[in-house]
């Protein structure tokens, strides 16, 4: 039954990263125009907003299966608190920071009209944070990074979201001066 | 004949004038992106079973617990053995007992 939850955890750590993948591509794309070729902004905006429903399983099913699994020994703690882990601590923590900032992201965007705008954009761009710490807990301590294909995969996604984000970047830094 | 007091009209920018480009957008759907993504991580989620199924035990893992590396480190022979290793007993109760089943091991001696 162990063995089950080892590789329940590894498959949906996988999932996990695809389905968050999906959502900071699609919330760059209206913007850079990254999806241009494939649909409407008004469409990719739809598929953005709905991605939590991705995310959350998969994010869920991920930490589930570790808590689950003996070998692994992650306690409800470690969900919460970064760094606190017998072994691994960085590689593990790193999930840790994402995990809780995916949850602030999602809840805050769910209480979004609670919040003011600059409040909410502020909270809302640590997705970019959330998505680095992912993608260095995944390099750091996937288990199935250790096959080439699969690690080429999650490099070429994490490159394009790089170039994309700086895209993004580099688009709104002269719309801030003239503001200023 | 009062003069035409009226400012030239700026030039056509060539983005938004009649001759524009125009830049046509995917023609794929909302409802078909949502499937698209769904079935994209339920795809990656069924393979990567499949694939940690058939690779249990990756040697190279970046991470692993402690009693797992230190059967990984015993196994493979030429690397010494972890403290933990060396200083394990088994203690023999009297449960156990012999067998008359053939041995799967053999010891040499010199």
């Amino acid at each position: 039954m162990d063995l089950f939850f080892w590789e329940l955890a590894r498959a949906s750590g996988l999932a996990a990263y695809v389905a968050l993948c999906i959502a900071v591509l699609t919330g760059l794309a209206p913007r850079t125009a990254a999806l241009g070729f494939l649909a409407t902004n008004r469409a990719v905006r739809t598929l953005h907003d709905w991605t939590p429903w991705i995310v959350i399983p998969a994010a869920l099913t991920h930490v589930v299966a570790l808590l689950l699994d003996a070998t692994a020994r992650i306690s409800v703690l470690d969900l919460i608190i970064p760094f606190q882990t017998s072994y691994g601590q960085l590689a593990i923590g790193l999930g840790t920071i994402s995990l809780d900032l995916v949850v602030i992201v999602i809840v805050t965007t769910w209480l979004r009209r609670r919040l003011s705008n600059g409040a909410w954009q502020n909270l809302h761009r640590l997705s970019y944070v959330g998505f680095v710490t992912m993608f260095l807990h995944s390099i750091l301590s996937g288990t199935d990074l250790a096959s080439p294909i699969i690690a080429a995969m999650s490099w070429a996604s994490a490159i394009a979201i790089g170039y994309y984000s700086l895209e993004r970047v580099g688009r709104a830094l002269p719309i801030a001066k003239a503001r200023a | 004949m009062p003069a035409n007091t009226t400012p030239p009209l700026p030039p056509l920018s060539a983005k938004t004038g009649p001759g524009r480009t125009k830049k046509r957008s995917g023609p794929v759907p909302a409802w078909g992106l949502k499937v698209a993504s769904v079935l994209m991580t339920l795809t990656v989620f069924g393979t990567g079973l499949g694939y940690a199924s058939t690779h249990l035990y990756t040697t190279n893992a970046p991470l692993q617990p402690a009693a797992i590396a230190a059967t990984s480190t015993s196994s493979t022979g030429s690397a010494p053995a972890t403290p933990a290793a060396t200083t394990a007993t088994t203690t023999l109760t009297s449960a156990v007992r012999t067998t008359t089943r053939t041995a799967v091991t053999k010891t040499a001696s010199s």
